[in-house]
């Protein structure tokens, strides 16, 4: 049953482009000249993690085509002349895949859980661009500034990620299929 | 009931091929995406263009906050080492004044030398300034977006100077916005001389903080602590910008610290070096509108 008042609409369109419209932020400050030490080298990584954590927490908020649109923003932002454009899309589109596919020992599991299946998928999109990079280029780029990037941007997601988090619905009834656990009530995933 | 039964189960197949499909359908554009980023570089380039501009006004709302930030940072860096900073600055400042002593006077003989020998100059140089309105310094990119564009009189391959020497080249231009390609760039290649034995050689980046110095000649002659400026070679970029110096000459490679600092830059120059006036055939007014804030030099 829904409401129908302006404000409930208000609300409902609210809710479907927050996630969007926090993915586009984080898009942009990308490019936004912080001279802080470390952080500001794991800018380029931190839209990353905000799909990540929505595709956690509401991969229906966060449809395929609005990631590869972000996807190819952020490469054409970022990118010098001769980077490939859509890599960081394919990136995008696959860790939302990996998530939706793995809720199971994703979703409704303690922190930690979330945590090393963040450092995985992020080591995936930092090796899949570093590669496409070099490829593409077809120059031998040195690893270490992708590590670095790696490296912050982990140490990163446990201040960042719990604040993401709380888009998800209050109610645990109210949690549309898609981004609720499979795990049924006292099964354990082992 | 039953049938309704078979039509849900076979609704739910239909539901997921389509899911997988979905996933493969996005795959494949983005491959697509990147072919045609191969194929088509100047729809590339517009795109790029088009995607600066459309963020350039974003990144100048935020620009505010973020200088803020920076600057509560590099107080907080600095108080530590304050006594010890105006110690040296008090120093510097004595050994510099020095130098101005020094400078005038060779300028004053320079100008004598010249009307002797009727020494003929260069194309005029005028400045753009122009604020730093986002860095793209990536794992593979190092350079940064500036907010001034083609309206302002900026054109690609124009040199970005700072205080120091040398930062880059404009590497892209919109309207508003212009994207410069710093010198420690992979992709930044810059004729230059050494200027002590006046010998010509080419500066490479590797996204590293140092960089690559090759030589037409022997690496014999070239010294730690060799400074290296423009050459002016290419047209245009003025000669004598200083880009660098040597610190380390070994095995055949030859690295250059440069002097600018990329990690605080804020300010930057944009050297028109009159080749639009070249362009244009006039050599009364070469520029249109007269940049804000432009300075005329020589």
């Amino acid at each position: 049953m829904r409401a129908d008042g302006a404000l409930a609409m208000l609300d409902r369109w609210g809710r479907a482009a927050l996630p969007g419209s926090v993915l586009l932020f984080f898009v942009l400050l990308t490019l936004a000249p912080l001279r802080a030490p470390y952080l500001s080298d794991a800018l380029p990584l931190l839209p990353v993690l905000v799909v990540f954590q929505f595709s956690l927490a509401t991969p229906e908020r966060l449809p395929g085509p609005l990631l590869l649109a972000m996807g190819v923003l952020l490469d054409l932002l970022l990118g010098g002349p001769g980077a490939p454009v859509g890599v960081s899309a394919l990136g995008f589109v696959l860790i939302r895949a990996a998530v939706v596919a793995n809720r199971r020992y994703l979703v409704g599991v303690p922190f930690l859980f979330q945590w090393v299946g963040f450092c995985i998928l992020c080591w995936g999109f930092v090796v899949l661009v570093w590669a496409f990079t070099a490829l593409w280029t077809w120059t031998p780029i040195d690893p270490v500034p992708a590590m670095m990037q790696y490296a912050v941007v982990i140490v990163v997601y446990p201040l960042l990620a719990p604040l993401l988090a709380r888009v998800r619905a209050r109610d645990p009834l109210n949690v549309p299929d898609a981004s609720r656990g499979t795990a049924r009530p006292g099964e354990t995933t082992s | 009931m039953a049938i309704r039964d078979d039509f849900e189960v076979v609704a739910g197949q239909v539901r997921t091929v389509v899911q997988r499909f979905a996933l493969g359908l996005l795959v494949i554009a983005a491959f697509g995406a990147m072919l045609v980023g191969k194929a088509d570089t100047v729809l590339v380039e517009h795109a790029r263009v088009l995607a600066l501009d459309l963020a350039s006004p974003v990144l100048e709302a935020i620009a505010r906050p973020v200088a803020y930030a920076n600057r509560a940072i590099a107080d907080l860096k600095e108080f530590a080492s304050l006594r010890e900073e105006n110690a040296r600055l008090r120093e510097e400042n004595a050994r510099l004044l020095a130098w101005q002593t020094a400078a005038r006077r060779l300028e004053n003989e320079n100008e004598g030398l010249r009307g002797l020998a009727n020494f003929r100059e260069g194309p005029e140089a005028s400045f753009i300034t122009a604020r730093i309105v986002g860095d793209s310094v990536s794992a593979y990119v190092r350079g940064a977006l500036l907010n001034v564009g083609r309206k302002a009189g900026v054109a690609s391959g124009q040199a970005v100077v700072t205080g120091e020497g040398l930062a880059g080249r404009i590497a892209e231009v919109g309207d508003n916005s212009a994207r410069v390609l710093f010198v420690t760039d992979v992709n930044s290649r810059l004729p230059v001389l050494i200027e002590r034995t006046r010998e010509r050689a080419i500066l490479a980046g590797d996204n590293s903080p140092r960089l690559k110095l090759t030589l037409h000649q022997a690496i014999a002659g070239v010294q730690r602590g060799d400074r290296i400026v423009t050459s002016g070679h290419g047209g245009s970029f003025p000669v004598g910008i200083p880009v660098g110096e040597v610190v380390e000459t070994s095995e055949g490679t030859v690295r250059v610290r440069p002097f600018t600092d990329f990690s605080r830059l804020e300010f930057v120059r944009v050297v028109d070096y009159g080749v639009t006036g070249l362009v244009g055939g006039g050599s009364g007014s070469p520029h249109p509108a007269q940049p804000p804030a432009g300075v005329r030099v020589r």
